[in-house]
């Protein structure tokens, strides 16, 4: 139960720039994720709270207390590692005793502790077994376990699911999530995967190229993101151009909009579910291609020479064939995208 | 059944190239050795089976103390190069500004044969060697450390024989470790110091073991830079077994000193995996 400040925390390899200034403060009991594509400087970020990477300057304090100059053992940070980081040579028990043993807590005590984690992550009848005897699902757990048993101020998640298959990953997210409340521990967790960041995360911050580039409720962030980026990387989205007409900001399809926000950006996002299509025989989209995903339809429409996605749920969603001529609409008011420039509407009309 | 036996003549069959191989080349030879010591198949004079060369072993006091001398030969730099080895493995593990360099620098006793090792060493350190000469105008005075009572000099080229060795192979076990794991240990409450003794070393040793096992034998059976630059008194058995068979054609003997060398590696052997079983157990079970 702690709050983070990270203060101007610059880092770079070589000649390459890893973080730019980074800052940014956690609040007590609070679950942040960074979320960005491999190479954004997530991990580092992590590394560098973690004390195992030293920055090249800037800062960071727990509850004020400046961490910077202390070493990862003197930190007490909980961090849980994509590739478990068990310690083969010890039981699960050990494993989770560890940290324990390390802090001098009496062995009567970290007993009572340890057999504590590991009712939480429902392994208590595992405690004598070797990690090579477990599965990657209750190996991370372990991992889990043991980071949470020193009862951190900060727990580090750094891709901990991205090494588990589907099924295993929904599951364990879940889990994770209910112990983390259950805990009130200030987390952060680190992730590529724009699912998990908006399942588990109170805010989301995008990462790019070792900037923050946007953060975020998910909510907030999935339907009206500011940047192409973010509004690409937090799944499927129409990024269109719009143009004024007689003072009215058009769509493609010719659909008068009020843009929510700045209009000085010629291009908003609207997300494949939020456009609604009709087959209509004066339409002026036509259907490029359709895909059939189970749940939903998906088709590929093209208007004025623009090509926008639509996706439809339900049973009741006909299939349309490719050549239908369709009317498009937006359902909600697209947001647009400040990192795009100004369109000139003449490109588009004519 | 009559699968059962074919399988099993087949199986006997594809063990034999490697089988055959270690019986005939290793399990013979040894079978000799130890046959030759109770005058039984031995080089020279036949005389059938006696005690009388072990008698001549034991009772002999400069061969008892040529037992003892060679397992100190083989013990204390094997120890020393270890205690060197295993932090410098440490040390060469990290990312450090000129590591390319260092970890060519320090293979270089690789390179150089143990007699030329021993050389260096004599001329560095002999009565009158290079380190004398350059100590003595500041007032110091090196002990003798060339044909000395304690073999140093002996230690020190075997040491430096063996040090880049050890770390080598060492290195590469360390070097093994997923670095997640040591980063785990130090986020979980442990130093530098705790992290290597209760993590790294427990991980790395299947390579220590190596390491500390071919160094030791090695040592065991060394002759030449013993010969070159140990003490005149005592001998190692195998400066000994070399004046029996070839000077005294006394092959029963030589045979039993053999089997005796091969009998104590043998056990320190065992009494080393007894000493490292509990850091292989402590947490209950065989490292990896």
């Amino acid at each position: 139960m702690s709050v983070l400040h990270i203060d101007g925390i610059a880092k770079t390899f070589g000649d390459t720039t890893a973080l730019h200034e980074i800052s940014l403060r956690v609040t007590d009991g609070e679950f942040v994720t960074l979320l960005g594509p491999s190479g954004c400087g997530k991990t580092t970020l992590m590394r560098i709270i973690a004390g195992i990477t030293q920055p090249d300057r800037g800062a960071i304090r727990i509850d004020g207390r400046d961490i910077q100059t202390l070493p990862p053992e003197r930190r007490n940070i909980g961090l849980v590692f994509q590739s478990y980081a068990l310690f083969p040579h010890m039981t699960v028990a050990a494993n989770v005793g560890f940290g324990l043993k390390m802090r001098g807590i009496p062995s009567a005590d970290a007993d009572r502790r340890v057999t504590d984690a590991l009712d939480l992550v429902d392994l208590g009848p595992l405690a004598g077994r070797y990690p090579r005897a477990l599965s990657g699902g209750q190996q991370q757990r372990v991992a889990l376990a043991r980071a949470v048993v020193i009862e951190p101020d900060i727990l580090l998640f750094d891709e901990p699911l991205s090494n588990l298959d589907a099924k295993l990953r929904d599951q364990l997210r879940d889990d994770l999530k209910v112990l983390q409340r259950r805990l009130g521990i200030t987390a952060i967790y680190v992730t590529h995967d724009q699912a998990e960041a908006m399942a588990l995360a109170d805010r989301i911050l995008v990462m790019k190229d070792g900037r923050i580039v946007e953060e975020g409720a998910p909510v907030a962030l999935y339907r009206h993101p500011r940047t192409r980026f973010s509004a690409e990387f937090l799944g499927q989205t129409n990024v269109l151009p719009v143009y004024l007409a007689a003072g009215q900001v058009m769509l493609p399809w010719e659909q008068k909009i009020a843009v929510i926000g700045s209009t000085t950006g010629g291009h908003v996002s609207l997300r494949p579910e939020d456009v609604a299509m009709e087959v209509d025989p004066d339409g002026l989209g036509e259907v490029q291609s359709v895909t059939f995903l189970g749940a939903s339809v998906e088709c590929r429409v093209a208007v004025h020479g623009v090509e926008v996605r639509v996706r439809a749920t339900g049973s009741a969603v006909g299939i349309p064939a490719v050549g239908t001529r369709v009317s498009l609409s937006a359902r909600v008011t697209p947001h647009p995208l400040a990192d795009v420039i100004v369109h000139d509407s003449e490109a588009i009309t004519g | 059944m009559t699968k059962g036996i074919f399988q099993r003549f087949a199986v006997a069959i594809l063990i034999l190239p490697a089988g055959g191989y270690l019986a005939l080349f290793f399990g013979l030879p040894l079978m000799l050795a130890f046959l030759g010591g109770f005058g039984m198949f031995t080089r020279g004079d036949e005389t059938g089976f006696t005690l009388e060369h072990y008698r001549a072993l034991f009772g002999t006091q400069a061969y008892r103390d040529g037992l003892w001398f060679s397992t100190y030969l083989a013990i204390v730099p094997t120890v020393v190069s270890l205690a060197v080895s295993l932090p410098l493995a440490v040390a060469l593990a990290r990312t450090h500004p000129g590591q390319r360099l260092f970890n060519i620098l320090y293979k270089v006793p690789l390179v150089v044969p143990g007699i030329v090792a021993a050389f260096v060493v004599m001329t560095m350190f002999d009565r009158g060697g290079l380190a004398a000469r350059v100590l003595a105008p500041i007032g110091v005075d090196l002990p003798k450390l060339v044909r000395d009572q304690w073999a140093i000099g002996v230690i020190i080229a075997t040491s430096w024989k063996a040090v880049p060795f050890m770390t080598l192979i060492i290195g590469g076990s360390l070097g093994a470790i997923n670095r997640d794991i040591l980063s785990a240990a130090r986020t979980l409450g442990a130093g530098p110091l705790a992290t290597f003794w209760r993590i790294q070393v427990p991980l790395a040793l299947p390579g220590i073991t190596a390491a500390f096992l071919l160094t030791f034998i090695g040592g065991m059976g060394a002759y030449a830079v013993p010969n070159l630059l140990g003490p005149v008194y005592p001998l190692p058995l195998s400066v000994h077994m070399y004046v029996n068979a070839f000077e005294r054609n006394n092959w029963g003997l030589v045979s039993a000193m053999g089997t005796v060398l091969s009998l104590i590696s043998i056990a320190v052997l065992l009494a080393y995996y007894r000493a490292t079983r509990g850091m292989r157990t402590a947490y209950g079970g065989e490292a990896r």
